[in-house]
């Protein structure tokens, strides 16, 4: 098992290294650089302004150099924002991931209640009534499920806040800070949930579907066990075990941001700050969020692929059987 | 649902073979092929026929209804842009006094195309790479998996714009650019799917009917496409399904970059687009209405289609 | 694609989205820089106008609670509160408050007195003499002098010196010494005494007045630690400003909002209202925020759905203002189709411009047939053709320039078909179906491409690879000038056109050298004649900005947000109790 573990660990840090190439030429190659969409400055200023950031250079230097500050924990300055990256991100990745943590504990809870009671109760009304608001919710934009939510709980009923992190010009501190952000979380979250807890539900109904056959199950029920504890006692339990391949591809998502829910929110996320990068070419914080973002993808199969060798002792046997 | 098809007809192929009784007499008593009885178990369900229903709807009102519109789905008229739906035109016009029932049509057959063309092709892909990854395991399960971590961390927004410029470069014709984008997604969109069956596998091929077919001698082919593959399907059918609204409403997506359906031609999900607005949405529920509901429908039906073909052909359904 | 791939679809479909979506919010930050003037001097008085007025009887509460506080919008500031080191326009709307400039611009194009309260220009045209107010301070109470104005004109020719402020084309006096020599100062600025300032250029440029009399950075807060060549020192002074302004910075608050304080030091006495407040919202809850009270102050898309909105509440005052810049589709006059001039007039008959201005701007525009905004000083309709749509004229000419209509209704001469590619960033440019259907009318084939931003920059810039290209404005007009610079410039990235008039660059250049405006005015007036005559464009529309504020601000109607002369008319706003 610990063998596996550093085999496994040691492919991840090579990975890292062949990501790290990919992401900088990938960016090298995009048309453009911050400079260039400004059409005021005369060649000669332009010149003068790659030569001091440095852009001039061939790529395999740049990337070196790159690649030698990031090794020492230094990601860049952000020319759009004009502070060093890593405190650009500190701030804005954590309110998105607050947002993002909140809606998938939520998103999870709903799926699994949902999905199993949909898969015990097969064509049922609710089965049905579930799997038509799944796929609405797939097939109509989410900008508009925002805004209505926005117009019903927001303007209409004066219940939740418009937008925003705190109120405007607010000085709280404390437990009344926490209250504050709470209140302001509350709609996002919710709609963030909303959109992920219908694939998921799908998901979960289907996984439970499939375990709700298998022989131990029967098995189970024939030796004259409650449907109730089959149910959430062995059944849940194994239909749960593949979700955790897909936790691990959530990881990422918790600090990716959700670009279209907090802009319209006004939530201080990292989706906006991404998109405004893209739009000014600022590489350098572009680069180290798909960095971050790529090495978390990375981190989030691999701690799967262990938890899964942990879990389910099938895979366990079978990996030891090889090494 | 295609591929499942192909897989069942091969099977009964074989069975054909097995069996080589007098023609006449044989018909009469042997059961019916395999995927006779599936599709006559699907049909047994009533939303099942009403989705293939629906389904059969769709392409008929998208591939031969344009014919009998009087408008062409890029006939504009400013003046009468915007207005309710009316007799002249059925389901209103868009910001350009377009006919919205005939763009509908015209937007059907790019949609439907490009969703499952692009969703069945990613799954295909997964599914082949994901059993071979979990069936033979060791260094080509590695290989194979560090492989698709990669595939998985690349970011799909620089990619694609670094696309759009070499397309255009290259001279390829705006309205086909969307094939090679939806070949390059599925190239680098495979990932996710084979590490979801890979996982299934590894479980799979612990399973004591497995360790049979080893014990039987059977070959790798027999046991990976007879034995392993028909307990994958639940699953891939699931997720397919599930995925064909995302493919559908990625068109519109790309059209940002130029990658989607050229404008001033409709999709489903550029139609959509034109209500961009609270207010839109509130007053003018003819723009968004009509293509929301037609992704809906299509999306539903493939779906109810898919659960049912999932309960039809999963083995271990069976039984029960 | 599996539920990974499916939300990794969902995120690129939402960056895509929001991408246009922050493109028209940048529009936005245009249309801001432009609002209104107190003395609207435009051609048609009508382009400027209060179209309701509100009754602050009727604010929400929520506002009403704020006795002594304002609260505008602002868009996406990154947080860099030191003029002339931003990148970012809003960051510029951000400082504004914290900086006065020695002149401002109105929308006019107009120089007036701030910080200097005259100014004298030497016959030749070359060197300025800034007569500062007396008294001016800094918000820690400390003098604002003509060594303040020195520092920052020497720090902005360090050779360090990395942001957007550009003097090239003035040309003071010693800025090559300075900037590539060892000389310890810039020969050109000199300090006369306290109050008056000189600074000595090489070229005349009608712009020099306003572009040296920016804003002014106290030396003993900025110049410190200055040392030449090494500049630094300055970025952890970019989220501490200390200016002159009515207002001064309290407390920025990442994404969410930037607070102000009234600056008691203020030359023009400390404002009325004690807090300011920028705060970020998004073009699709403006209207919400507006309506519940969190905001006094906001621009909203324009429309007539927004505008019945608007006026709904009641308590909005409410005002349409022309935005001055101009929407255009460049033309490759160096290709073989288009150096014609027939082939481009065609191509403007042949265009019915007013169905893209309907479409685009839903009755808060017009179409545009002069070289210049309506509300430039310079703008003039005389004499300039105005192209009405007209289908059989397009086609004449078309036939006169040796296009005959081909088989398959497309044009073709000498074996080449007429296939014209139009290159544009935005995926719902409405000239795309408007001109897709207009030019098949007249036998030209409309070929539209959709392409990123920069590619699209790039190819435009870099080799002679394109057609047509739409999608994007001018920058904010100011000078008469700034419209046509592209028409002379030997520079390929700023001609992109290609364009070359030997007439059109005599008259250009005699343009900017001159400081008389009313010979200016003669000169534009020639030129614009000559350019609507030769169509190196295809001009398609102006636009209006629709904005709104609470009625309980009194004099918000000489403010707006990004105006040249914001801060003065921000300091006059008081709060109806």
């Amino acid at each position: 098992m610990l063998k596996y573990t550093l085999k496994r660990f040691g492919q991840m840090i090579l990975m890292m290294f062949l990501l790290s190439i990919l992401v900088f030429f990938l960016f090298a190659l995009m048309p453009g650089d911050f400079f260039s969409g400004n059409r005021k400055l005369t060649p000669t200023r332009l010149a003068e302004l790659r030569a001091l950031y440095g852009l001039d250079k061939p790529p395999l230097q740049r990337y070196f150099i790159w690649l030698g500050n990031v090794l020492h924990g230094d990601f860049g300055w952000s020319l759009k924002y004009n502070e060093p990256v890593t405190d650009l991100l500190k701030t804005y990745m954590f309110n998105s991931f607050i947002v993002a943590l909140a809606a998938m504990v939520i998103a999870w809870t709903i799926a699994v209640i949902v999905g199993v009671y949909s898969a015990t109760h097969q064509y049922a009304f609710v089965d049905k009534l579930v799997t038509v608001i799944v796929f609405a919710s797939l097939s109509f934009p989410s900008f508009f499920i925002g805004l209505l939510a926005i117009k019903f709980f927001a303007v209409d009923l004066k219940w939740l806040p418009v937008g925003g992190m705190i109120d405007t010009g607010s000085n709280s501190t404390g437990l009344a800070y926490v209250l504050e952000v709470g209140r302001h979380m509350i709609l996002p979250v919710l709609i963030l949930a909303f959109f992920s807890a219908g694939g998921l539900t799908r998901y979960f109904r289907s996984g439970m579907l499939d375990v709700l056959r298998l022989d131990f199950v029967r098995c189970a029920r024939a030796r004259g066990i409650k449907e109730h504890a089959v149910v959430y006692r062995h059944a849940l339990r194994n239909a749960l075990l593949p979700a955790i391949t897909l936790l691990g591809f959530e990881l990422p998502g918790l600090f990716s941001g959700a670009i279209i829910t907090e802009q319209i929110f006004g939530w201080p996320g990292i989706g906006p700050i991404q998109l405004d990068a893209l739009n000014a070419h600022d590489y350098e914080v572009l680069m180290t969020c798909t960095l971050l973002l790529s090495f978390l993808t990375i981190l989030g199969n691999f701690l799967a692929d262990v938890m899964y060798s942990v879990a389910d002792p099938r895979v366990r046997l079978a990996q030891k059987a090889e090494a | 649902m295609a591929v499942v098809n192909e897989k069942e007809t091969g099977t009964t192929v074989k069975q054909s073979v097995k069996q080589p009784d007098g023609k006449a007499a044989a018909r009469a008593k042997r059961p019916l092929p395999l995927w006779r009885r599936h599709l006559r178990d699907l049909m047994q369900v009533r939303a099942a026929r009403i989705a293939v229903f629906f389904l059969i709807f769709m392409l008929l009102f998208s591939f031969i209804g344009p014919l009998f519109s009087p408008y062409g789905q890029n006939q504009l008229n400013v003046r009468f842009a915007e207005q309710a739906p009316t007799i002249d035109h059925w389901l209103g016009t868009d910001d350009y006094g377009r006919d919205v029932l005939t763009r509908l049509m015209y937007a059907g057959r790019i949609s439907m195309t490009i969703g499952i063309a692009s969703t069945v092709l990613s799954m295909v892909l997964g599914a082949l790479i994901g059993v071979a990854s979990g069936y033979f395991g060791g260094w080509i399960d590695a290989i194979i998996m560090r492989f698709a971590d990669l595939l998985m961390s690349i970011p799909s927004l620089p990619l694609l714009i670094i696309m759009a410029a070499l397309l255009s470069a290259f001279d390829v014709p705006p309205d086909t650019r969307i094939y090679y984008v939806m070949v390059m997604l599925s190239v680098i969109g495979w990932p996710g799917i084979a590490r979801m069956i890979r996982g299934e596998v590894l479980s799979l091929r612990e399973e004591l009917y497995m360790k049979a077919t080893e014990a039987l001698g059977l070959s790798t082919r027999s046991r990976l496409f007879h034995h392993l593959m028909p307990n994958v399907y639940p699953l891939l059918i699931v997720q397919t399904t599930l995925s064909v609204a995302g493919g559908i409403l990625m068109e519109s997506t790309l059209s940002f970059l130029g990658l989607g359906v050229m404008p001033p031609n409709a999709s489903w999900g550029n139609m959509m687009a034109v209500a961009s607005n609270l207010m839109d949405f509130q007053k003018r529920p003819w723009l968004w209405i009509p293509p929301g509901t037609a992704v809906f429908v299509t999306v539903v039906c493939i779906n109810v289609l898919g659960d049912r073909i999932r309960d039809v052909v999963d083995p271990r359904a069976k039984e029960a | 694609m599996s539920l990974a791939t499916k939300s990794r679809a969902r995120r690129i479909t939402s960056v895509l989205a929001a991408a246009v979506a922050a493109l028209m919010l940048a529009g936005c930050g245009a249309s801001n820089n432009s609002a209104t003037s107190s003395t609207p001097t435009t051609v048609d008085g009508s382009l400027n106008k209060i179209v309701y007025k509100g009754d602050a009887s009727k604010s929400p509460a929520k506002a009403n609670q704020r006795d002594d506080t304002f609260v505008t919008t602002i868009g996406t500031p990154s947080g860099v509160f030191l003029p002339y080191f931003q990148d970012n326009g809003w960051d510029g709307n951000a400082t504004q408050p914290i900086f006065n400039s020695l002149v401002v611009v109105d929308n006019s194009g107009n120089v007036k007195p701030d910080l200097a309260e005259k100014w004298d220009i030497s016959s030749d045209g070359l060197t300025y003499t800034y007569h500062l107010r007396k008294g001016l301070k800094f918000s820690d109470g400390s003098p604002l002098t003509a060594k303040d104005v020195a520092f920052t004109l020497t720090l902005l020719n360090d050779p360090a010196y990395s942001g957007g402020a550009d003097f090239t084309n003035i040309g003071i006096k010693g800025v090559d010494e300075y900037k590539n020599g060892n000389a310890k100062s810039i020969s050109g600025i000199k300090v006369v005494d306290d109050q008056t300032i000189t600074i000595e250029t090489t070229k005349v440029n009608p712009l020099a007045l306003q572009t040296l009399g920016g804003s002014v950075l106290s030396k003993a807060y900025y110049g410190k630690d200055y040392k030449k060549g090494k500049l630094d020192y300055l970025k952890d002074l970019y989220s501490k400003p200390m200016g002159d302004g009515p207002y001064q910075l309290s407390k920025y608050v990442d994404g969410q909002e930037i607070r102000y304080k009234a600056n008691k030091y203020y030359y023009g006495g400390k404002p009325k209202i004690e807090n300011l407040i920028f705060k970020v919202t998004s073009k699709d809850t403006a209207l919400a925020n507006f309506q519940n009270g969190e905001t006094d102050d906001d621009s909203f898309t324009p429309d007539q759905d927004n505008l019945d909105q608007l006026k709904s509440f009641g308590f909005a005052t409410i005002r349409e203002s022309t935005v001055p810049d101009i929407s255009e589709i460049w033309l490759n006059n160096k290709n073989d189709i288009l150096k014609d001039k027939k082939v481009r007039q065609a191509l403007v008959y042949g265009l019915d411009r007013q169905q893209i201005v309907d479409v685009q701007l839903k009755g808060f525009g017009q179409v545009a047939n002069v070289y210049a905004a309506p509300t430039q000083w310079s703008y003039t309709e005389k004499g300039v053709p105005t192209y009405k749509y007209n289908a059989d004229k397009a086609k004449k000419l078309l036939d006169e320039a040796g296009w005959r209509e081909g088989s398959d209704g497309i044009r073709v001469k000498d074996g080449k078909k007429l296939t014209l590619r139009y290159l544009t960033s935005k995926s719902d440019d409405p000239v795309v179906p408007i001109a897709t259907e207009n030019y098949k009318a007249i036998g030209v084939n409309f070929q539209p491409e959709v392409l990123d931003g920069d590619t699209i920059i790039q190819r435009w810039t870099q080799g002679g690879d394109w057609d047509m290209v739409g999608g994007f404005r001018t920058n904010g007009l100011v000078d008469p000038d700034d419209a046509i610079n592209e028409f002379y410039s030997t520079n390929t990235s700023v001609n992109l056109t290609g364009y070359d008039n030997a007439e059109v660059t005599k008259l250009a250049k005699e343009g900017i050298a001159t400081q008389d405006k009313d010979k200016r005015k003669e000169i534009y007036a020639e030129l614009y004649k000559k350019l609507g005559e030769d169509v190196p464009t295809i001009l398609v529309s102006y636009r209006q900005s629709l904005s709104a504020w609470n009625a309980r601000i009194k004099n918000a109607e000489d403010f707006s947000t990004g105006s040249g002369d914001s801060s003065q008319a921000l300091a006059k706003l008081e709060i109806t109790k």
